[in-house]
C-alpha cells in the first residue's frame, strides 16, 4: 500500500522542459513595476516598486485558510490603492510559507532570502536580523550585499512566537495591538518560566488568581520571548546593527524587552511587518530588470 | 515482471516493499527454505558474507521509519535515543522480528552496544552478536584481531545451524557481495556523472532493496535496471550538487530525501545504506577469505563516521570526499541524539568554514510527516548558492 502522504516519482522529476512564465508589460525602455507578495501563517503582505525601487503601494490581509486568495486579495489591494491595473506589474515574487501559492506569481523565493534583502534595503548596515512571525522565528545573519551568510529557525514548537503573545493576549482578554502598550507600563515585571504556548496560559491564569498585574505579567511573557529570541539569534551570532522585522516589530513592548537583552538599540522600521515583501519586490526587480536587458534569468525559476 | 514495467513502476513497487514493516521478502524466504535462518543486522556495516556463506539470509535492520507507534519500547530503554533503537526494540517487543534467528549489532555507538544488550535480554530465543571492530587501525594487531572477531562470528552461526562453512563458500560469498557491491557504485557514478538521470530517492529505494533481498536476486535486479537508468530521456537542471552527510545509521524519512531534491538539489554524494558499498573495490577471493574480509576492512572501508582512521584526521577525508563528488555544498542531515553524526559535525563544519564551502544543518527522526521548515530552509540553501556565490 502507498501511504497516504508518500510524494510521487513523477510530479517534479519527471518535468523535463523549464517553464518560465511571461506576462507584465514592459513598455520601451521602461520596467513598469513589480511586486513581492508575502504569504505568512497569519497574515498575507504585498508591495508594488517602480523601477526606482520605490514603494507605490501596500497590501495587507489576514491570510486565514484560503492562501491563494489570501494572495490575491493582498495583490489586488495593493494594486488597486495606487489605481493599477494587473498587467501594470511586470513581475511579482511570491515568498513566505505559502509563497508556491501566489499562483499569478512568476517565481517564489524564501522569505529568509527576502527579509535579509529587504531589511538590507532598509537598514544598509544590517548585520542580523530577527524576524518574529505568526508561527515562526527566525535568526538571519547577512553580509553588507544583504546576501544571506547564515540562519536558524525555531524548531517544531511556538514558543517565542507570535502565536505565544496571541495565547497571552487571549487569556488576558485584551487585543494584540494592545498588549506592548500595556507591557510598557510595567514597573517589575513578573518572571514567565513556562516555554509552551499552551501552559504558559495556566501560568497567567495562576498569576491572575493571586492578583498579580495584568502589565508586570505581559511584561514577563515580553521579556520570555526576548530571551528565546535572543537564545535562537546566537546561533547565527548577534552582530550589530540587528534588524528586527515580522509582524511581532510592530509591538513596541517586544521592541523595548529585545533592546534590554541586546543592550544596545535595534532597526525597526514602520515597514517591518513588510520587509519580506519589500525583499521579494527587490528580487522581482532584478528579474525584471536582467529579463528586460535580455539577460538569461538564472535561477530556480529555470530549474 | 520486470521487463513489463516501467523504471517509475518498479521504483514504486520496491517502494511498497520496503516500507512494508512486517518484512514480507524474510517471509518468503522461508517459506521457500525451510529451517532456513535469517540474521538480522543492525547498520553501518557487518560481514554480510557469514551469513550468506552458511546458506543464511542477512536482512538490514532499521527500525520502523515511523511506521510503527513507540508503545513499549520506551519502557525498556531511553526516550533520548535514537528513533532507530527504539523502533527497532519496539519491532521485537510487537513480535515482528519472531522471523529472525540470530540478530548482529555491530560496535558503533552506546546506544547500539545497550540495544544488544536489551536485545539478549528479552530475547533470549534469538542469538544476539555483537561486532567488536578494530579501533585502532595503525596497530599491526587490527586485522589479526578483527579475523579473530568473523571466525567467532562464524562459529556462533555454525553453531546455531548444526553445520560448518567451507571456505569455498565463504569464497563464493564474498564474489557475490563483489559483484553486487559494484553495480551499487555504478548507481552511486550515476548520480555523480548524470545526477539527472536517477534521483536520491530512487537509488535509495534500489539500494534498500538489497538489505532485504538475496543477493543474487538484487544483482539480477540492478543488472535490468540499470540499462533502463541509462535510456531514461532527462534533462540537465540549474540545480545545486550537494553531499548529504550524517544519515548512515538511522535512515531520513524518505520524503525528507525528496524534498531536498525538490527543493533544488542534486545529491551527488551521500552516506545513506554505507553497507552496500562499504568497500572500494574488491575484496581478495584468493587466500584465507577472513584474513581477506578483514584486511579490506583495514584497508578499503569507505569514510564514515563510525570508523577510526589512525592518525589521519576525518575531515581530511571528509574534504577528498566534498572535491571528488565536485559539490556545491553539503547538507549535515543527521539523526536527532545521533552521537557519531552530531559529535563529527562540529569538527567537519569548521573544515567548511575555513575551506569556503557552504553547507546547512538540521536533524530528523524517523517519525516526522511535516517537511515545510525543512523545505525553506533547503530553499534558502540553494538560492545562497545560485544567486550569491
Amino acid at each position: 500500500m502507498h501511504s497516504s502522504n508518500r510524494l510521487s516519482t513523477n510530479d517534479w522529476w519527471v518535468c523535463d522542459e523549464p517553464v518560465i512564465p511571461v506576462r507584465g508589460t514592459i513598455i520601451g525602455d521602461q520596467i513598469m513595476l513589480v511586486a513581492g507578495v508575502d504569504v505568512g501563517s497569519t497574515q498575507t503582505k504585498a508591495i508594488i516598486l517602480n523601477e526606482n525601487a520605490e514603494i507605490m503601494a501596500r497590501g495587507i490581509v489576514n491570510t486565514g485558510a484560503n492562501v491563494v486568495k489570501a494572495a490575491e486579495k493582498a495583490f489586488n489591494e495593493a494594486r488597486k490603492s495606487a489605481k493599477l491595473e494587473e498587467w501594470d506589474v511586470a513581475y511579482t515574487v511570491g515568498t513566505g510559507y505559502g509563497r508556491y501559492k501566489v499562483l499569478f506569481g512568476d517565481t517564489q523565493i524564501t522569505e529568509i532570502s527576502c527579509h535579509a534583502r529587504g531589511a538590507n534595503f532598509l537598514f544598509p548596515k544590517t548585520q542580523t536580523i530577527l524576524d518574529i512571525g505568526g508561527q515562526d522565528t527566525k535568526g538571519i545573519r547577512i553580509n553588507e550585499k544583504g546576501e544571506v551568510v547564515d540562519f536558524c529557525m525555531n524548531d517544531k514548537c511556538a514558543a517565542g512566537t507570535g502565536r505565544f503573545l496571541a495565547a497571552a493576549a487571549d487569556v488576558m482578554g485584551i487585543s494584540l495591538d494592545e498588549l506592548g502598550d500595556v507591557a510598557l507600563r510595567s514597573s517589575s515585571a513578573l518572571r514567565i518560566t513556562n516555554v509552551c504556548t499552551v501552559f504558559v496560559e495556566t501560568e497567567i491564569m495562576n498569576h491572575l488568581s493571586k492578583g498579580k498585574k495584568g502589565e508586570d505579567i505581559l511584561a514577563g511573557v515580553h521579556q520570555s520571548i526576548a530571551a528565546r529570541s535572543v537564545s535562537l539569534i546566537r546561533r547565527v551570532g548577534i552582530s550589530p546593527e540587528i534588524t528586527f522585522t515580522g509582524g511581532v516589530s510592530l509591538n513596541k513592548g517586544m521592541v523595548h524587552a529585545l533592546q534590554e537583552k541586546f543592550g544596545f538599540p535595534i532597526n525597526v522600521s514602520d515597514d517591518s511587518q513588510f520587509i519580506g515583501a519589500l525583499g521579494a519586490a527587490l528580487f522581482a526587480l532584478d528579474r525584471a530588470s536582467a529579463r528586460h536587458d535580455g539577460e538569461p534569468v538564472s535561477s530556480k525559476e529555470e530549474a | 515482471m520486470i521487463e513489463s514495467k516501467s523504471f517509475e513502476e518498479l521504483i514504486e513497487q520496491y517502494r511498497d516493499i520496503i516500507d512494508d514493516v512486517s518484512f514480507p521478502t524474510v517471509k518468503e524466504w522461508k517459506s521457500k527454505h525451510a529451517g532456513g535462518k535469517v540474521v538480522g543486522m543492525f547498520p553501518v556495516y557487518t560481514p554480510l558474507e557469514l551469513p550468506h556463506a552458511m546458506g543464511m539470509l542477512p536482512v538490514g535492520l532499521f527500525g520502523a521509519g515511523g511506521r510503527v507507534e513507540i508503545d513499549h519500547a520506551d519502557s525498556r530503554i531511553q526516550s533520548f535515543v535514537c528513533s532507530i533503537a527504539r523502533s527497532t526494540l519496539e519491532l521485537g517487543l510487537r513480535d515482528m522480528t519472531k522471523d529472525f534467528d540470530v540478530l548482529w549489532f555491530p560496535s558503533i555507538c552506546d546506544v547500539a552496544r545497550n540495544l544488544s544488550g536489551i536485545w539478549s535480554s528479552n530475547f533470549p530465543n534469538q542469538q544476539v552478536s555483537y561486532i567488536h571492530f578494530p579501533q585502532n587501525m595503525t596497530s599491526p594487531a587490527a586485522i589479526t584481531h578483527y579475523r579473530t572477531e568473523l571466525r567467532r562470528l562464524l562459529s556462533n552461526l555454525e553453531e546455531l545451524d548444526g553445520k560448518k562453512a567451507t571456505g569455498a563458500a565463504i569464497v563464493s560469498s564474498i564474489q557475490a557481495y563483489n559483484q553486487n557491491r559494484a553495480l551499487c557504485e555504478q548507481l552511486y557514478a550515476i548520480k555523480r556523472d548524470t545526477p539527472w538521470l536517477l534521483s536520491t530517492y530512487e537509488a535509495y529505494v534500489l539500494l534498500r532493496l538489497a538489505t532485504m533481498t538475496p543477493v543474487e536476486e538484487h544483482t539480477r535486479i540492478l543488472q535490468d535496471i540499470l540499462p533502463m537508468i541509462a535510456t531514461r530521456n532527462r534533462k540537465p537542471r540549474d540545480y545545486v550538487r550537494v553531499m548529504i552527510e550524517g544519515s548512515f545509521c538511522e535512515q531520513p524519512p524518505l520524503e525528507l530525501i525528496q524534498v531536498i531534491e525538490e527543493a533544488g538539489c542534486y545529491i551527488v554524494d551521500d552516506d545513506l545504506l554505507m553497507h552496500t558499498r562499504w568497500f572500494h573495490g574488491d575484496v581478495m577471493t584468493n587466500g584465507d577469505p577472513l584474513l581477506a574480509l578483514a584486511e579490506s576492512y583495514i584497508h578499503q572501508s569507505r569514510y564514515s563516521s563510525v570508523r577510526h582512521y589512525g592518525n589521519k584526521p576525518r575531515k581530511e577525508q571528509f574534504v577528498q570526499k566534498i572535491r571528488a563528488g565536485k559539490v556545491d555544498g553539503v547538507i549535515f542531515n543527521a539523526p536527532k541524539f545521533c552521537e557519531p553524526a552530531l559529535l563529527d559535525y562540529v569538527v567537519l563544519k569548521d573544515e567548511l568554514e575555513k575551506q569556503g564551502i557552504a553547507y546547512l544543518a538540521f536533524e530528523y527522526e524517523e517519525k516526522m510527516g511535516v517537511f515545510e521548515s525543512i523545505r525553506t530552509q533547503v530553499e534558502t540553501f540553494v538560492e545562497s548558492v545560485l544567486f550569491f556565490s
